[in-house]
């Protein structure tokens, strides 16, 4: 049992987080692509832009400034610094139901980025400040995860996390490889790898066998890759067919649409998905994703009053 | 740095100023906590006093600054919003613990707990039968014509009669050294985080000396706190207590979340509450759920806006039907600021006389009312001397310090007690206690005043530990927050039968 709003609250702290560290990690290999030929870093600049916002050609031109923009614009809605203010405004509102070491890890985050000094230390080492600012967000999820009790609010903390990393990595996936398989080079391909955190778990399984197909293959329906789609429905069916157990079955609307798109991957055919077009399959996920978004406010924050008040 | 340096001249002039009055009316000099007249350390600050001794100059600084950022690292702050942006700062807090006693915490104690016995019955009283004022003792038109009287209260059972289940009490130390109480507080009552807050801060910077010194346990209050709430609803078998909060915009939020914390207890929010056939909810993610006990942050006139002000939209529509049904208690309860309000304070001791044929233990502070004409021109022959405060304000505002006022500025307030005499009460300037700070990495004494806090419910317990608030500003004798105060751990020493927690 938790109250409605904090339910809420924990929910949009773990997709603003999972947000906030996926733009960094963007904005980090965008920079680094500028050192590779000038081909490359368009189309690397392109492909993070266009996964995080809209890439015009005069962002596409300037990487540092669009890099900076991703990390400290305070006018953008999802760069990191407005991401994690947000999460931790919800933090702040919720603060009596999680434990100080995981409040500490955001605070400071936070702190640090909206700081006078936030723009001066980018220009400094760009890389260094957002590969520290991953690394934070990092400690944030680990102290979560070793000092908040596995109950309710853990839950719904993860449940929003990895719904939101489905439809970061699902528009990643779309933007690389919507229009078709083949039209990336090799370093854009590793780049790509690296944006989903997966160059090294990649490698293990297909060595260095860099192709867009069994990327795509990776990061769709790998089962145990903590970034893949299907790892994340996975976790998003687990947790909300315990968040709803105690709800009555009329709610249980997001626990089957979970668990229907959880099915969807667990079962999906690469050879299948290919021959719809991999962009159709990717559009049904993100909207199943967004369903499911709709599904868990009707169902935990949003509900009707009548339905239950005491007889 | 242009204010800066302004403001270090108003305190240079002021502190002046302040001195030239004190020789020319032959003002005594405040009390020292630290030091004897004779210049010798008090006994029970001699610990404390040895281990200053032994620091290096830049050390204190040094724990200042780990204090501060513990301080910004927990959130314990404050929001200021500006037009780009809003910045953070902490309370200023001050490393350099108070010091009391074991004889003189005993006195304060059983003081304190006797005030709030008597405010308890006479809040019974004036929403009861009002005997008090058939009997005369103190004016009827002062008591029904206060602002902060309900009489939507009248009549209404509180469980034990415990109406300020919450209770901070502003006491300061005259010249001589004696405790009096300034003010109380029974409505909404904050500070008791800055409390907890700063002894883990002390705790730190001073372990060594904290474990010899023998200092009384504070961090038993959260679980007082709960028990004392709980105890307001005993017909229930396990009441559900939450904390009420205005919300994250509120400067008290911190606290709040602190509390709630810990004492395992939801943080609701208006929003968060339904009231349905006279019972309360909360909206939960499996349902709504009852509750039995709020401990509301939230003033009486934003706690329901169906029965006080409509406007509002911090409050729950319906709870007070709810609270006058009795499937709920409230904790302060509506209208308890009535005994709080300032022209009511200078009766104090005769309430408590009536009600508990006791004397005061702790004195009050001498107060005019400008409402009895007699007593309204000595205040206006007396300005200089005196300091002027408007009865329906609090936080420091609308007050005058006869001393370090202008005549221009004195002259305002004489037209203003002319014009609403019932609005003004008058005390004379007590020179508040000094105890040592570090300011700008040197020690030097800043005047202190005392908020302990006292938990009623079933029984009366008085938490052996207080924030001690301080005028950072050097001379000033205003300690409100919102006035440039800040604040410092106080230590209560255990005495031979105390047990440390």
């Amino acid at each position: 049992m938790m109250l409605a709003r904090v339910a809420d609250s924990l929910y949009w702290i773990g997709r603003y987080v999972e947000r906030a560290e996926h733009v960094a990690r963007l904005a980090d290999i965008m920079l680094t692509a500028t050192l590779d030929r000038a081909e490359t870093a368009a189309q690397v600049a392109r492909i993070a832009l266009s996964a995080v916002g809209e890439a015009t050609p005069e962002k596409i031109a300037t990487p540092f400034e669009s890099a900076r923009g991703l990390a400290l614009d305070r006018m953008d809605g999802s760069s990191v610094v407005s991401s994690l203010a947000l999460a931790r405004e919800n933090a702040r509102q919720v603060r009596d139901q999680i434990t100080s070491e995981t409040w500490e890890r955001l605070n400071l985050v936070h702190l640090r980025l909206s700081g006078a000094t936030a723009a001066k230390s980018f220009n400094d080492g760009s890389s260094a400040f957002l590969h520290d600012i991953i690394a934070d967000l990092h400690l944030f999820k680990g102290a979560a995860d070793a000092t908040m009790s596995h109950g309710e609010g853990w839950r719904f903390l993860l449940l929003g996390a990895h719904l939101e990393r489905a439809q970061l990595i699902g528009r990643l996936l779309e933007v690389c490889f919507g229009r078709g398989v083949e039209r990336l080079d090799h370093p854009t391909l590793t780049a790509v790898l690296r944006m989903s955190c997966a160059l090294e778990p990649y490698l293990r399984v297909y060595t260095a066998d860099v192709r867009a197909r069994p990327i795509l293959e990776f990061l769709l329906l790998n089962a145990e890759f903590p970034r893949s789609i299907r790892f994340s429905t996975d976790e998003i069916e687990a947790h909300l067919s315990v968040l709803s157990r105690h709800t009555e079955a009329v709610h249980a609307g997001p626990g089957r649409l979970a668990g229907r798109l959880k099915a969807r991957l667990q079962y999906a055919d690469m050879a299948e998905i290919e021959r719809e077009g991999s962009h159709v399959f990717l559009e049904g996920v993100l909207a199943e994703c967004g369903a499911i978004h709709s599904g868990v406010y009707d169902a935990f924050v949003a509900y009707p009053l009548e339905m239950r008040l005491p007889a | 740095m242009a204010t800066a340096q302004r403001s270090e001249e108003i305190d240079r002039a002021l502190a002046q100023e302040a001195a030239e009055t004190a020789a020319k009316a032959d003002v005594k000099p405040p009390y020292d906590e630290m030091h004897a007249p004779d210049g010798s350390v008090r006994p029970h600050f001699a610990i404390m006093a040895r281990r200053l001794a032994a620091l290096g100059p830049g050390e204190l600084d040094e724990r200042q600054r780990t204090l501060e950022r513990f301080f910004l690292l927990q959130g314990i702050t404050f929001t200021v919003y500006g037009a780009e942006s809003s910045t953070e700062r902490i309370i200023p807090t001050d490393l350099l613990p108070r010091i009391i006693p074991a004889d003189e915490w005993a006195r304060i104690e059983t003081g304190l707990v006797q005030r709030l016995q008597a405010l308890n019955l006479f809040l019974a009283d004036i929403y009861g039968e009002r005997m008090i004022l058939k009997d005369g003792v103190v004016p009827r038109e002062l008591v029904l014509g206060a602002p902060s009287y309900r009489r939507e209260m009248q009549g209404l059972y509180v469980p034990h009669q415990a109406y300020a289940n919450v209770c901070g009490s502003d006491l300061i130390r005259q010249e001589d050294g004696e405790y009096a109480v300034l003010e109380d507080n029974l409505r909404v009552p904050s500070g008791v985080s800055y409390m907890l807050a700063n002894r883990e801060a002390s705790k730190r910077t001073f372990p060594g000396t904290f474990r010899l010194a023998g200092v009384r346990q504070i961090d038993r209050y959260p679980d007082l706190l709960l028990t004392t709430l709980r105890s307001m609803a005993e017909w229930r078998p396990n009441p559900q207590v939450v904390v009420l909060t205005p919300g994250v915009y509120n400067s008290a939020y911190y606290e709040h979340a602190y509390l709630a914390r810990l004492m395992g207890a939801p943080l609701v929010e208006g929003r968060d509450l339904v009231v349905h056939d006279n019972m309360v909810y909360m909206r939960t993610t499996t349902g709504l759920r009852r509750i039995d006990v709020i401990y509301r942050r939230v003033d009486d006139d934003f706690i329901d806006p169906l029965t006080f002000r409509r406007d509002s939209s911090l409050g729950v529509p319906g709870l007070f039907n709810a609270y006058r049904a009795g499937t709920v208690v409230m904790c302060n309860a509506p209208g308890t600021g009535v005994a709080d309000d300032k022209a009511v304070y200078a009766y104090v001791p005769e309430i408590i006389r009536y009600y508990l044929g006791e004397e005061p233990i702790l004195p009050n502070i001498e107060t005019f009312l400008c409402r009895e004409p007699a007593q309204m021109s000595h205040v206006l022959a007396n300005l200089d001397k005196l300091v002027v405060k408007a009865v329906g304000a609090s936080g420091g505002y609308g007050m005058l310090i006869g001393p370090h006022a202008s005549a221009a500025q004195r002259e305002e307030f004489a037209q203003a007690i002319k014009a609403d005499p019932e609005n003004y009460i008058a005390q004379p300037t007590i020179q508040l206690s000094t105890a040592p700070c570090l300011i700008d990495g040197e020690v030097d004494a800043r005047h202190v005043d005392l908020r302990p806090f006292i938990l009623s419910g079933e029984k009366i317990t008085v938490t052996p530990g207080a924030l001690t608030r301080v005028a950072l500003r050097k001379g000033s004798l205003v300690v409100n927050s919102s006035q440039g105060g800040g604040s410092k751990d106080t230590w209560v020493l255990a005495g031979p039968g105390d047990d440390l927690s």
